[in-house]
């Protein structure tokens, strides 16, 4: 919100108060200031007389100007149509520093010149705010102006400095000057001095204006008729004042309204007697049209938007623009005032829905004090008689919903100072209180206050609290640490489950990444052991933004391609995050994928070809270290998904019985699609592993006998998985068998196509005693039996 | 004696003069072997008078100490030699680089939002996370940010239908909390998350962010403990000649409430670039629980009063590691992944 320094301090006593010091100050009591700037600017300039305006020599439209300013007479060189003979204006002398130039002496055309005469523009005005007489010459000043006053924007209401205040939606009551004062008065300690309109004496005729509400979302409707006015132009001072918030003068009456709520936060809306269907005013929320604003433009009405209606026509979209029809102009000889309090959330949807945020709409949204519809009536009726001769006035005319009835709030100043943490005196407390219009009473241990209708955000013993602080001040409050039971601090267990992998996983070399949760179409359509159907947003900010993930593998795809685009072909990455499905189902995944090839020794040549195992053997290790013995993890073909995965090099992993991840290749087409090199890829479901009962760590002593190794090969059908068979070998070998691995694979040469060789190290241990061939051979015999009778397998030499 | 002379001058000659390791060998043959020159000497004793013989056998032998010793140094010289030789020609280059070490990091949101959590985990506060997909209920009806409020312009919101939501803050978490520990207080928790505004991603905005936000509620908490803690994890995230400020604000969660300003780690507070000349960096909202957000939790505000702040992640790691683009932490480029995970 934009504040004028010189506007406010009409109201409250701001002297020796420079504007970067009430900035200041208001910062530190809630109210921040973004920007302190002022309105014109340039050092070194002076009022200046002009004495003579001679043509340029040389030129067919400089003027060479010989300039009294006190102290002496300056030869300027002007190229301004509008310059004058006796004109008083702005000069920049020598040196003078302008917000985009600095001047200097020069010599123009042959011509000496020894400074510049001004116009807005030039000393930083917004170009905005000009007119086009002010955009195309010189600025005069007005006769008086003193020559040589180094204070010549005084003279145009261009001295002035604008406060930008950043206001919490608690403080909306801030956008109403007269509150905004108060506040600085209650701040600095410094007296206000408000516009009095308690006491207009006025004969006010009886009315005969009808003024219904239809809707329940109008609180309050003032209207009041005046019947005779005179349209002119606004007198300098209320011209300045606008201008300097950056509202455009327009005429004595439309710039009262704009003035008035501009002072009481409350917006108005005056409507050409004349043009008016009939002399009543409709509030209704049930109409479906189309409707031509004030602003030209056509704008589609539903049920639920607030409308002004009269003799069942349109007059204006409530609270945010009036219409066309019944506009002031400079023809309107009598006009009907309205006030109104609107229900801020129908005005802030239909301001949305619209997009047309108006100086009216902003302050309905932001809520308005009760009492500012008379406020603001009877303040406007005053200008209107001192500026725009109304007469003809007559009683208003009012609906009110609601009784207003003052808040009290009972508190006691030990509650504020334990609160707090301070030691102020009550003295310190009701002063800080009476200075903010709370009218605080001592009774006994209470403290009683009476919060000021524009106060809203007053309810709670608290907020007095935060009243107190903030005007004297954060510094008053010490420091300690809680004094409550403690206990030792701790993540949940499945932060600390997640930590434990993230650090896995950079150990074993893969680096952490994190995406957006929202993505597109096509993200879904690659989505791997996706947790259910996607949720789409209702109000996605774009299409690429849509849908909440259901896997996280994809992202992790997108990140490569982004980085191979940048050179980088090697790479391990890993991402953990939550997955969502449309049953309200919130899930963590964790995605991994690594580059086939990572090199090795790159002088030599020598490169890892990254496979199918490399990846099984680190997700086995997670799996592990998540507290879970390898015997409750096994690993099944791949009959899930066999688009992202390359089938015959993909597998699901178990847990128990449970599904908890697939990976293996990528899919070449897949590879393609993503425009990315071979890469191997999983998708797990963390949060199952995280929820699974682990088992405790159990220290087995180390056995005191020696283990025996004895190696197997046989050629089998290559239908038969590896693993099976090993399952199968313990099974028969019973409990001296301490461990069967596979340790060599082979095909073609002399082996017919179908069959492989498979060569298993069986190793035996017995905790009792050292075994010796007697104790194997009967076993290994059996074994070799099993084998033939089971998988038809055929011994072979080794 | 002159003969002497010239047989020791003229082996230790060929010894001088051998130079490689089988030369050597040779000359230790031909000089010490069985039929070196030493054993020639030694069949040359026999045919002498008695008398000579001791003298003799000692020229002898001294000569021979002295050929063993001598072959025996040189062939150490050139055995040095050898290696010397050998290892030279496989002499590398020392300016090229090393392989590339497979060293991984993690995100530099995740090292950020550890660190705080340890600071706090060491105070005795307990680790506690949400769902991002929330109940509006939690997110906001609880939050103390009813239908309608105002207060929800400030958070355009990703909705899924009128009930669900992405959530706008972590104080959904806290809501969740007081509500779980209505009957089990204290509460002292910290809760970290990632959050979702319906913003438009730019230099300074994301539409999905990090936060941390804490939560203390018991008898007798006052501002002074908000004060006390919130120094406390400044100094141990920023430094220990680090101040706060705290300046009046609004949050509809707590009441009063206050942004809280840390003094310029860069320039001590004499005003730089980072904190655009003043001296304070803006880095955490905070306040005392609201007394409405304690009520509907079920927890009687009479008896009870709480704190809580809250402060972005990316907006720390940003400060802390001059970062100026926040889109750069979704990006995940190999380039900035690898800057930040090293002792500082």
């Amino acid at each position: 919100m934009k504040v004028s320094y010189n506007w406010i301090s009409k109201y409250v006593d701001l002297s020796g108060i420079s504007p970067e010091y009430l900035a200041d100050k208001l910062t530190f009591a809630g109210l921040e200031v973004e920007q302190v700037t002022k309105m014109a600017d340039g050092s070194d300039l002076v009022v200046g007389h002009i004495l003579s305006c001679d043509d340029h020599p040389d030129s067919d439209h400089l003027h060479v100007c010989m300039v009294d300013i006190d102290t002496e007479i300056l030869q300027i060189v002007c190229g301004a149509d509008n310059v004058a003979k006796d004109q008083k204006v702005i000069v920049a002398q020598v040196g003078s520093k302008l917000p985009e130039l600095t001047i200097k002496e020069g010599n123009i055309r042959g011509v000496r010149s020894q400074g510049m005469i001004c116009a807005l523009f030039e000393l930083g005005v917004d170009r905005k705010l000009l007119s086009q007489d002010q955009l195309q010459g010189i600025t005069v000043l007005p006769n008086e102006a003193l020559v040589g006053d180094t204070n010549p924007l005084s003279y145009i209401g261009m001295d002035d400095v604008i406060i930008d205040i950043s206001l919490t939606p608690n403080r909306a009551d801030c956008m109403a000057l007269w509150s905004l004062a108060k506040e600085i008065g209650a701040i600095l300690d410094r007296n206000v001095n408000l516009p009095k309109i308690d006491d207009l004496k006025i004969n006010e005729k009886q009315s005969n204006l009808l003024i219904k509400s239809n809707s329940d979302k109008c609180q309050s409707f003032v209207g009041k008729v005046i019947n005779s006015l005179v349209i002119k132009e606004s007198p300098s001072w209320l011209k300045d004042a606008l201008t300097s918030i950056g509202i455009k003068s327009i005429n004595n009456v439309v710039d009262i309204s704009n003035f008035v709520m501009i002072e009481t936060g409350q917006p108005l809306h005056f409507y050409d007697i004349d043009k008016m269907p009939k002399k009543e005013i409709v509030v209704k929320d049930d109409i479906d049209m189309v409707y031509r604003a004030l602003d030209q433009i056509e704008y589609q009405i539903i049920a639920n938007d607030i409308m002004i209606t009269s003799d069942e026509k349109p007059i204006g979209i409530a609270g945010i623009m009036g219409g066309e029809d019944s506009k002031i102009d400079e023809n309107t000889k009598g006009i009907i005032i309205e006030a109104a309090i609107f229900d801020l959330a129908a005005i802030r949807a239909t301001s949305r829905r619209l997009n047309l945020s108006t100086e009216a709409s902003i302050r309905f949204q932001k809520g308005i004090d009760p009492l500012a519809p008379m406020k603001a009536v009877n303040r406007a009726v005053q200008l209107l008689i001192d500026l725009a001769e109304a007469g003809g006035i007559e009683e208003s005319v009012l609906i009110n919903d609601f009784n207003y009835q003052q808040y009290q709030i009972e508190t006691s100043t030990t509650f504020i100072n334990t609160y707090l943490a301070t030691s102020f005196s009550d003295k310190q407390i009701v002063d800080v209180l009476s200075r903010l219009d709370l009218n605080p009473q001592i009774e006994d241990d209470k403290l009683i206050v009476y919060v000021p209708s524009y106060r809203t955000d007053l309810r709670l013993p608290v907020d007095l609290c935060e009243e107190v602080i903030r005007l004297l001040g954060y510094d008053n409050v010490l420091s300690s640490l809680p004094k409550i039971y403690q206990v030792a601090g701790e993540y949940a267990k499945n932060a600390r489950q997640r930590y434990m992998i993230k650090d896995l996983l950079k150990d074993m070399g893969f680096s952490e990444t994190i995406n957006y949760s929202l993505v597109n179409q096509k993200h879904i359509d690659n989505s791997v052991l996706a947790i259910g159907k996607p949720v789409a947003l209702n109000n996605p900010l774009s299409e690429d933004k849509r849908f909440y993930r259901t896997s996280v593998l994809a992202s992790l795809l997108e990140t490569i391609a982004y980085n191979k685009s940048r050179y980088l072909n090697e790479y391990m990455f890993f991402e953990i995050a939550n997955v969502y499905s449309d049953e309200h189902t919130e899930k963590e995944h964790l995605a991994l994928a690594m580059s086939k090839k990572t090199t090795i020794n790159k002088w030599k040549h020598l490169v890892n070809e990254n496979d199918f195992y490399t990846l099984k053997g680190y997700i086995t290790k997670i799996i592990e270290k998540l507290g879970f013995d390898q015997k409750r993890i096994s690993f099944k073909s791949n009959d899930l998904d066999q688009r992202m995965f390359n089938q015959y090099q993909s597998a699901l992993i178990y847990l128990d019985k449970a599904l908890v991840g697939v990976f293996g290749m990528i899919h070449p087409k897949k590879q393609k699609e993503w425009g990315i090199d071979q890469t191997l890829i999983a998708e797990i479901d963390v949060t199952t592993l995280f929820q699974a009962k682990t088992s405790k760590i159990k220290f087995q002593s180390i056995p005191r006998f020696p283990a025996v190794s004895y190696d197997i090969a046989v050629i089998v059908d290559d239908k038969y998985q590896a693993n099976d068979i090993c399952l199968s070998i313990k099974k028969t070998g019973g409990k001296l068998i301490k461990d069967v691995i596979v340790f060599d694979v082979y095909k073609g040469g002399n082996i017919n196509d179908g069959l492989r060789s498979l060569a298993f190290k069986i190793t035996y241990q017995s905790l009792d005693k050292t075994l010796n061939d007697n104790d194997i051979q009967p076993i290994q015999k059996e074994i070799i039996s099993m084998l033939n009778k089971q998988y038809g397998a055929i011994l072979r030499d080794i | 004696m002159q003969q002497w002379d010239k047989i020791k001058e003229e082996g230790l000659a060929i010894i001088r003069h051998a130079d490689n390791l089988s030369r050597i060998e040779q000359v230790r043959i031909d000089l010490l072997g069985k039929k070196g020159q030493i054993q020639d000497l030694m069949k040359q004793m026999k045919d002498l008078d008695n008398h000579q013989k001791p003298l003799f056998g000692k020229m002898v032998n001294e000569l021979k100490q002295l050929f063993e010793e001598e072959i025996s140094i040189k062939k150490n010289e050139l055995e040095e030699t050898k290696i010397l030789t050998d290892l030279k020609k496989d002499q590398i280059d020392i300016s090229l680089d090393g392989d590339d070490a497979l060293v991984a990091q993690l995100h530099p949101l995740t090292i950020v939002q550890k660190e705080v959590e340890s600071i706090f985990m060491n105070m005795g506060y307990q680790i506690v996370e949400g769902p991002e997909v929330e109940l509006d209920l939690y997110n906001f009806e609880r939050a103390n940010i009813p239908m309608n409020h105002p207060a929800r312009d400030m958070q355009d919101t990703f909705y899924i239908d009128l009930q669900w939501l992405l959530r706008t803050h972590t104080t959904a978490i806290q809501t969740r909390v007081l509500e779980t520990k209505a009957n089990n207080l204290p509460i002292k928790v910290i809760c970290p998350g990632k959050t979702y505004r319906r913003d438009d991603d730019d230099a300074t905005h994301s539409h999905q962010f990090t936060q941390m936000e804490g939560l203390v509620v018991g008898e007798g908490i006052n501002l002074a403990d908000l004060k006390g803690t919130l120094e406390m994890m400044v100094k141990k995230l920023f430094g220990e000649s680090r101040t706060i400020r705290l300046r009046p604000s609004y949050f509809q969660f707590t009441e009063p409430s206050m942004e809280v300003d840390v003094s310029c780690f860069n320039c001590n507070g004499l005003g730089c670039h980072i904190c655009k000349k003043t001296g304070w960096i803006e880095i955490l909202g905070a306040g005392m629980v609201h007394p409405k957000v304690l009520e509907m939790a079920g927890i009687d505000f009479r008896k009870y009063s709480g704190f809580a702040f809250g402060m972005g992640v990316e907006r720390v790691a940003m400060l802390k590691y001059g970062i100026d683009d926040i889109r750069n932490f979704y990006l995940n480029d190999m380039r900035f992944l690898s800057n930040f995970d090293r002792f500082e």
